[in-house]
């Protein structure tokens, strides 16, 4: 009688977590614990998505520092800084899985056992870090010297991939998804760790645009919107494929998606080119 | 260990002459090595002859039992009673039809709708690739049939199908992808373009997310993911 696949009773930390909440036990039980991390994956994209664009729209009073600077006195608030702490749990989340997703799809690594752990830990141990130096709040690097050490080992992760992945028949819009991946696995928890280093990182505006000012920032933060615009649009276009059986109600989602995530990239671009 | 168990079957009903559909409950006692068809069996004789349920081989061969029990697909035929009150921690059940195909009745589906999905692949030697030893049987050496040999044991349940996290609006479904890529590991088999084509559109490998709840809810323990990520992988184009 087969009512444990060996392959997915998969016994880690996390799955004992996860079967130890009732709601969430029903799943584990009826569909395995994979598939409980995926809806997790799925939901922390669509948050993910969500926050771009309020991040964007934020970042768009950069060109009126006075009003930028009106918006960042509300991130003084405990409540929001709290929020803006808690984000970075389902951001790394995203990114760790993500990549364990890549390992698992393109690098045949099975060991999910051990990688659903890992990612689990990692995601604490990041937050903690940030935590701590949300509080510290007294930490000073070079951006150019930042950006270049994380942007080059961005790159070298996306193209890694490339090179497993950039010859096979799969459609150019998949890899490009993968691709972005890796890329933003690197990109987004650096992006993230950066702010936080200080509060002045990213609540002065005089700093930040001098900053945006510099072309190897520019060059790192155009490609940092691009992929995950892209990123993201294509997660939204693939929910939008699993769900929704009419062909003709697919077509205007998609649209609705492009449209929406291109005045999204638009905005975030002009924005860098502007300052 | 108890001998029976009092048992509570919500079952979900479905009548096409009325287009209606309704859960209903039926109380009955069975005994703990009773399998779930026993069961259904037992309420067609003591409760309700006119609940309908599909089963033929009942030795978890045949994949026409498939029921989802509590939210898990499972072949009613293998369930015996006191594992499913082990495994779910309840004597309460609520057992509904399988997903991938319009309910017919009560808990029997369209089987041949489902079947289109699995057929659309075309699960055969699709063009038959030059035999090396001419004039006698293919040989495959033992290595390339260890690559694909488990997945031969699927018997189109399309429990897979059923627990898929993607819906099956636009998924061809895993099973019917391992199919495809089971003949692409087969040297036999020489149309690994078209059936990678096949593969490769909006309703092939595209909608699978990796969350295994194939592989989980197998009850030939394939790992159907692990052959769904082969296609991914790209190895074969
Ligand atoms: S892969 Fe397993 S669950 Fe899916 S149809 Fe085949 S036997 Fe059933
Ligand atoms: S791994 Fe893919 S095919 Fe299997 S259940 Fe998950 S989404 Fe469906």
């Amino acid at each position: 009688m087969a009512v444990r696949s060996p392959q997915t009773g998969i016994d880690t930390r996390i799955s004992k977590l996860l079967n130890g909440i009732p709601p969430l036990a029903r799943f584990t039980r009826s569909r395995g614990v994979p598939f409980v991390i995926s809806w997790a994956h799925r939901l922390s994209g669509l948050l993910l998505v969500v926050f771009i664009g309020f991040h964007i729209f934020t970042l768009s009073a950069l060109t009126t520092p006075a009003a930028y600077a009106d918006k960042m006195k509300l991130y003084q608030l405990p409540v929001l800084a709290f929020i803006e702490w808690a984000l970075a749990i389902p951001v790394l989340f995203h990114a760790l899985n993500g990549g364990r997703l890549i390992l698992y799809e393109s690098f045949r690594c099975r060991r999910d056992d051990v990688l659903l752990d890992w990612a689990a830990g990692l995601t604490l141990l990041y937050a903690g870090l940030l935590a701590l130096l949300m509080l510290l709040g007294n930490q000073n690097v070079s951006a150019v010297f930042f950006w270049l050490i994380a942007g080059s080992a961005a790159a070298a992760v996306a193209y890694a991939l490339y090179a497993r992945i950039g010859r096979t028949a799969h459609a150019w819009s998949w890899k490009l998804q993968r691709i972005t991946g890796a890329f933003l696995l690197v990109m987004i928890p650096a992006h993230f760790l950066f702010m936080h280093l200080g509060p002045q990182m990213a609540r002065d505006a005089g700093l930040v645009a001098l900053r945006m000012q510099n072309p190897w920032i520019k060059l790192v933060d155009a490609a940092l919107v691009l992929s995950a615009v892209y990123h993201g649009a294509y997660g939204l276009n693939s929910i939008l494929n699993d769900y929704v059986g009419s062909k003709e109600l697919r077509w205007v989602g998609s649209g609705a998606i492009i449209f929406v995530m291109t005045i999204a990239a638009v905005a975030g671009l002009r924005l860098i080119v502007s300052i | 260990m108890k001998e029976s168990y009092s048992l509570v079957f919500n079952i979900k009903r479905f009548d096409p002459e009325k287009g209606k559909s309704w859960m209903q409950t039926y109380r009955i006692e069975a005994g703990r090595i009773l399998r779930f068809t026993d069961v259904l069996r037992k309420i067609n004789k003591e409760l309700d002859p006119t609940l309908a349920w599909n089963s033929s081989c009942e030795h978890a061969q045949c994949g026409s039992c498939s029921v989802v029990i509590n939210g898990r697909p499972m072949l009613a035929c293998e369930l015996l009673v006191e594992n499913a009150v082990e495994l779910f921690g309840t004597t309460v059940f609520t057992i509904e039809p399988i997903g991938v195909a319009p309910v017919l009745r009560d808990l029997v589906v369209d089987l041949e709708k489902a079947y289109d999905r699995v057929h659309r692949i075309r699960p055969f030697i699709i063009r038959p690739s030059q035999n090396p030893n001419q004039g006698q049987e293919y040989r495959i050496s033992p290595r390339a049939m260890e690559g694909y040999l488990e997945a031969t044991r699927c018997i189109n349940c399309f429990c897979c199908a059923t627990a898929c996290m993607s819906s099956h609006r636009g998924f061809m479904g895993p099973n019917a992808v391992m199919a495809s890529v089971v003949r692409i590991m087969d040297p036999r088999e020489d149309a690994t373009d078209e059936r990678l084509q096949q593969l490769y559109s909006e309703e092939g490998v595209y909608r699978c997310h990796t969350s295994k709840a194939c592989s989980h809810v197998c009850p030939k323990e394939i790992d159907v993911a692990h052959f769904v990520a082969l296609a991914k992988e790209g190895e074969f184009s």
